[in-house]
């Protein structure tokens, strides 16, 4: 009895963990997958079996192709840039005086405001005729930008958003990742006569990497997921230029009614963001060093 | 570790507490007091803010007060599209509200899924006088045999004209009557400081006047198969690209286009604007801030007036409690008498609904008083009604798309783009 107890325990410890898990990740992961193989339009009580109709037609839909691209410049650029921008910010405030402890605060204060405000914020300053930006290019004459308005900028626009609103949290973590590291080894290179950036190279990037691996995952499937600055900024326009798979997901979903054929989309979305996610971690965390 | 960062904490506290206070204004000021035989709450949701949101405010604290048994609740959902997906999404969580609006292209799409209840047995018990109902505007309340919804905020796109530019030019300040009179106003509005002619979004609501106005329809008549490739639907984007290129009509693009189309009319950098005339009571008092006079017109004619009806009906969401559905059905019902409707026509600038509320004495003065007003009412002799296949939301997306394209991208021919959406539509209305 007892032993069966021991046996028992652990999994009556994390029963309501791992109940929440099941109702509100597993169950809907599998109902999605299910409705992909259906027709159905929300409301009507029969869901019509197509087999994988869904999943061809997806396969020639010239906007869900576009969106898949859009999906894949948005994360490369929105993630590379945020991560460039936030260790060199990282490096240069990591100081210990008032003055560089309120850039810290001020910059990071992006990561707190909600993404609607942000995403009104923005279009304001992005405004093609009356915006503060368009205002700044013409005062240094330089020429004047659609933003949000052309289909030819709509998409880096929108990039441009989302590493302001990124780039002090991920900056926040970074330097908690390089105040860990012991000052004892900067001081042995320095013995060394080791120069800044052999000392960046050797000691601070091996030893940030871990943090860095964080930020890097967690930034990719959040800009995968980007979705409120598009639906209050563009709607996935214009010419379809700024929709992403998620707001695909949204429009087919809840504009169009076809379940089936949105919750299809949802099911590349997982598996792509599943192998991605898998070689992400063969591949680099052999890189990691941890301490 | 370190200290914690003073200057942090102070952002974050701020921060919260801009959302604190942000969060209150939210509250509405529900009817609280109990009354003695408990009436019935039912929930009414609405799209729009402004005027029309004021107008819908106002109409419900009316009923309220001119009633004890039912509170209506009333709630803003944002635009038609946010509307339609709220409506949706509150459905399928066994939310929904009582009565609701739907855009009246997406009348089918709601009746069609079993969203919508039919609406003929409570007409029939009540003997409403259908007749009384101005009929271009019942064309999209037929779905199947049943009536689906009664006629609420109404409209026509018609023609805003910036009369004080027009007296300026030299032009007859009643605007345009024909397409080529239009283009003649445009080019002689145009200037070198980069004021326009013409301001106008790429807008299916009125790709479909210009088709019909060229004699031609956007859909056939079963609306299973798409004929903008035609003539008529050619003609209009070729217009359209005409005045583009010789730069008369600027084409906003993006989310913001028809926003941007209003700032330039009402910044006097375009004479001439298509909207709802729902925007009438806006324009009026906006235009008089700004210092100048504002006249409406039909939309011009190419081969013969022509125009879509638009604006919502008032539906009823399925599957409540048949109580809960009567006072549904009494809120509607009063909501589309001719007084509340010559309220709301006054209110905005949306048509009135009833024949009897066009000749009441109370329009009439207002059509003398602001003549503005009469030109929707008279133009409804040329409306129609629009598509109500359930699939037209989509359509009208590809269609977008390739109008957008043919003017703005520049590397299709109207002709060659209508026909890809053509196709690409087809296989959707089928």
């Amino acid at each position: 009895m007892n032993h069966l107890w021991m046996t028992l325990r652990p999994y009556t410890m994390i029963a309501p963990a791992l109940l929440v898990f099941l109702l509100f990740f597993i169950y809907p992961i599998g109902y999605m997958v299910y409705l992909s193989f259906h027709d159905w339009n929300f409301i009507s009580p029969d869901k019509n079996f197509v087999g994988m109709n869904n999943y061809r037609a997806l396969y020639d839909h010239p906007e869900f192709l576009q969106s898949v691209e859009n999906t894949v410049i948005f994360t490369l650029l929105s993630v590379v840039i945020t991560t460039v921008i936030a260790l060199l910010l990282a490096l240069w405030i990591n100081k210990p005086t008032k003055l560089y402890g309120f850039v810290q605060g001020a910059i990071f204060s992006p990561h707190i405001i909600s993404l609607v405000s942000i995403a009104m914020l923005w279009m304001w300053l992005m405004d093609p005729q009356y915006g503060l930006l368009n205002w700044l290019l013409e005062l240094f004459g330089l020429p004047q930008s659609e933003w949000l308005a052309s289909p030819d900028t709509a998409l880096y626009s929108l990039v441009i958003v989302a590493i302001w609103k990124s780039v002090g949290f991920n900056t926040l973590i970074l330097i908690a990742g390089l105040q860990s590291i012991p000052s004892y080894l900067y001081e042995a290179a320095e013995l060394d006569q080791s120069s800044t950036f052999t000392s960046f190279l050797k000691i601070t990037l091996p030893l940030i990497s871990p943090t860095l691996f964080f930020l890097v995952i967690i930034n990719v499937i959040s800009s995968f997921q980007v979705f409120e600055t598009i639906d209050i900024m563009t709607q996935g326009g214009p010419l379809n230029s700024t929709s992403t798979l998620v707001y695909f997901i949204y429009e087919y979903g809840f504009r169009f009614f076809q379940l089936g054929y949105a919750s299809a989309a949802g099911v590349v979305l997982l598996i792509v963001l599943s192998i991605f996610t898998v070689l992400y971690f063969l591949l680099v965390s052999r890189r990691v060093h941890y301490q | 570790m370190r200290k914690p960062n003073f200057y942090l904490l102070v952002i974050s506290m701020s921060a919260l507490m801009l959302t604190a206070c942000g969060e209150n204004e939210g509250e509405s000021t529900e009817a609280t007091e109990s009354l003695s035989n408990d009436p019935i709450e039912i929930e009414y949701w609405y799209a729009f803010g402004d005027k029309i949101g004021e107008n819908n405010e106002a109409l419900v604290e009316q009923f309220n007060e001119v009633q004890d048994d039912i509170i209506v609740h009333a709630h803003y959902q944002g635009n038609y599209e946010d509307l339609h997906s709220q409506t949706q999404a509150s459905i399928a969580a066994g939310n929904a509200p009582h009565v609701t609006l739907n855009e009246i292209a997406s009348m089918g799409a709601f009746a069609e899924a079993g969203m919508t209840e039919d609406l003929t047995s409570y007409i029939e018990e009540d003997n409403i006088d259908l007749n009384d109902f101005v009929e271009g505007l019942m064309g999209n309340s037929y779905i199947g045999e049943g009536i689906y919804g009664l006629p609420y905020l109404r409209s026509t796109p018609i023609l805003y004209v910036n009369k004080t530019m027009m007296e300026e030019a030299g032009l007859d300040s009643s605007g345009p009557e024909t397409w080529e009179e239009f283009e003649e106003y445009a080019r002689a509005l145009t200037n070198d400081e980069g004021g326009v002619g013409m301001t106008m979004p790429v807008n299916i609501w009125f790709y479909e006047a210009f088709v019909k106005q060229s004699g031609g329809s956007v859909l056939n008549d079963d609306e299973t198969e798409a004929t903008f490739n035609e003539a008529p639907g050619v003609a209009a984007v070729e217009f359209i690209q005409r005045m583009h290129d010789e730069g008369t009509i600027k084409v906003p693009t993006g989310d913001e286009a028809g926003q941007i189309a209003l700032q330039d009319f009402t910044n006097q950098n375009a004479g001439m604007v298509f909207s709802s005339t729902a925007d009438l009571t806006n324009y009026l008092s906006i235009a008089e801030e700004a210092g100048f006079e504002v006249n409406t017109a039909f939309m011009p004619q190419n081969e013969q007036y022509g125009t879509p009806t638009g604006g919502a009906n008032l539906v009823m969401v399925s599957g409540h409690p048949e109580e809960e559905k009567m006072a549904a059905w009494e809120f509607i019902k009063w909501m589309t008498e001719p007084e509340q409707t010559i309220t709301a026509s006054t209110n905005t600038g949306y048509l009135p609904m009833r024949e009897s509320a066009i000749e009441s004495e109370e329009m009439e003065s207002l059509y003398e008083q602001v003549p503005q007003y009469k030109v929707a009412v008279d133009q409804l002799e040329y409306a129609g009604p629009r598509p109500l296949n359930a699939n037209y939301a989509q359509a009208q997306n590809i269609l977008n798309d390739a109008i957008t394209s043919a003017l703005i991208e520049d590397n299709q021919t109207p002709q060659e783009a209508l026909d890809e959406a053509a196709e690409r539509i087809n296989s959707l209305l089928k």
